[in-house]
């Protein structure tokens, strides 16, 4: 009865801090860019116009919800609920922390420590090409109908070398389950380097943060909204909350892809060259671990935004030709080069 | 408990709120049907032709590609995951799975000779 409470409790919370900070972000983002391009902002909704996410929210919840005539209904409707789906439910094996001891009982701060956490994610990432699919389909309209194709194709594309990647961290840590991934990324490499997965998988890094860009399509890899030409891609006839799922699924993609970069290569909750559970007491270890896991999520959060203003888009040439041309034969040498290791250490 | 009921709670909670927010969308917007709100956008003027037609091959051909790469992946993960102690017991797995590589990536390999993910 007790584990059923403890695990409803973190359910709940974890399942709405997921959402909050996928909501923060819409804001993060557009004063981030207005910071970056000298303008102000949104700043009239409450202080520095926090209150702007709400103010969005209650505009998409009160827009007439319009299905056009010639879309296929059901699939129209489907389209925006598989994209939401797995997007808010990929959290739920990532950690957000250590653990935090209450009364003498343990509690990890993990909504699921599975064994196959990491195919989880994965499973749940690959997902989204049928709300995208089926809801560019499903407008039957040749701007929805063209972005859903380029969209699946890039994502699918991607999803190739962002498995590689991924499949060179489990080569490493030969597991599955992201908390006993975290737990072994404590103390030093090779004596002054952190423990963390980067420094044994730095190619690995960066083949996963550049399919990780294109996952969540962001910038450079946004094709899918390339508005100047194809109108606004597969979401062109959505509106109301329709439409909000597909653009806030987007932004808790986002904070899954940047927890699960702070769990495979940064070290999770771990400080370098520090051991916080040595000094601190029991529950503010606890609540410590889950700053630190935040923080490095946080800024991986903001490399999304600060990218996006940085660096133009590609064409879509350019975008299948890095995907399979460079992509995914650097993740089989990075694979090949991790394997030869290994096998050489044993 | 396993791990896996916590997930399918997680889950079932993901569903409730996405249909609530579609369900509270539907009853708090305005109802107005017109028809010209019903029609097919297409950038301001009237439908010049029908959204089913022909598109471009590549797309199929690059979906052809990505069930070849991803299935690959897939086999590999398991193998991954044990590879520590199968690799104790010699080179054999990391031939094994490497020749098996080896045999996709000249496919690949020929699928870009063939100018199959070029897009002009």
């Amino acid at each position: 009865m007790d584990n059923w409470v403890i695990a409803l409790i973190k359910v709940v919370f974890i399942w709405t801090w997921t959402l909050l900070i996928a909501t923060l972000m819409t804001w993060v983002e557009r004063r981030g860019s207005a910071m970056m391009q000298d303008r102000l902002g949104p700043n009239r909704a409450g202080p520095f116009g926090l209150f702007q996410p709400l103010a969005d929210g209650i505009k998409l919840f009160t827009k007439e919800d319009i299905i056009p005539e010639k879309a296929h209904k059901i699939l129209f409707s489907l389209g925006p609920i598989l994209f939401a789906l797995p997007a808010f439910s990929a959290y739920a094996v990532i950690p957000f922390g250590d653990k935090l001891i209450v009364n003498g009982k343990e509690i990890i701060l993990q909504v699921a420590d599975v064994n196959v956490g990491f195919l989880y994610v994965v499973a749940l990432g690959a997902m989204a090409v049928y709300g995208i699919v089926l809801g560019g389909w499903g407008s039957n309209n040749k701007y929805s109908i063209l972005g859903g194709l380029r969209s699946t194709a890039q994502l699918i594309s991607y999803e190739v070398p962002f498995g590689l990647s991924l499949l060179a961290v489990v080569l490493v840590y030969g597991t599955f389950s992201l908390r006993e991934i975290s737990l072994v990324q404590q103390g030093t490499f090779l004596g002054f380097l952190p423990n963390w997965g980067i420094f044994k998988q730095p190619l690995g890094f960066i083949l996963f943060i550049v399919t990780a860009y294109a996952e969540a399509n962001r910038v450079p890899f946004d094709l899918p909204e390339a508005e100047s030409e194809i109108v606004a891609g597969y979401h062109t006839e959505y509106g109301s909350m329709r439409l909000g799922l597909y653009l806030f699924g987007e932004y808790v993609n986002m904070y899954t892809l940047a927890a699960l970069m702070v769990t495979l290569y940064f070290g999770a909750w771990h400080l370098p060259y520090i051991d916080m559970s040595k000094f601190l007491g029991p529950v503010s270890y606890g609540i410590a671990s889950f700053l630190v896991f935040f923080l490095k999520t946080a800024f991986f959060l903001w490399l999304f935004v600060w990218v996006r203003w940085t660096v133009p888009r590609f064409r879509y040439d350019q975008v299948m030709g890095l995907g399979w041309k460079a992509l995914i034969p650097l993740a089989l040498v990075n694979l090949f080069i991790t394997a030869l290791c290994i096998q050489l250490t044993v | 408990m396993s791990g896996f009921e916590t997930i399918v709670m997680y889950l079932g909670m993901s569903l409730l709120v996405v249909l609530a927010m579609i369900g509270i969308s539907a009853a708090l917007g305005p109802f107005r049907p017109k028809p010209r709100k019903a029609t097919t956008y297409e950038c301001g003027v009237p439908l010049l032709d029908p959204a089913e037609k022909r598109y471009d091959v590549k797309y199929y051909l690059v979906a052809v590609l990505f069930l070849v790469f991803d299935l690959e992946t897939v086999l590999i993960y398991p193998i991954a995951v044990r590879y520590k102690a199968l690799a104790h017991i010699g080179w054999g797995v990391f031939f094994e799975v490497f020749i098996f590589v080896a045999v996709l990536l000249a496919g690949l390999l020929y699928a870009i000779k063939k100018r199959a993910i070029e897009w002009e």
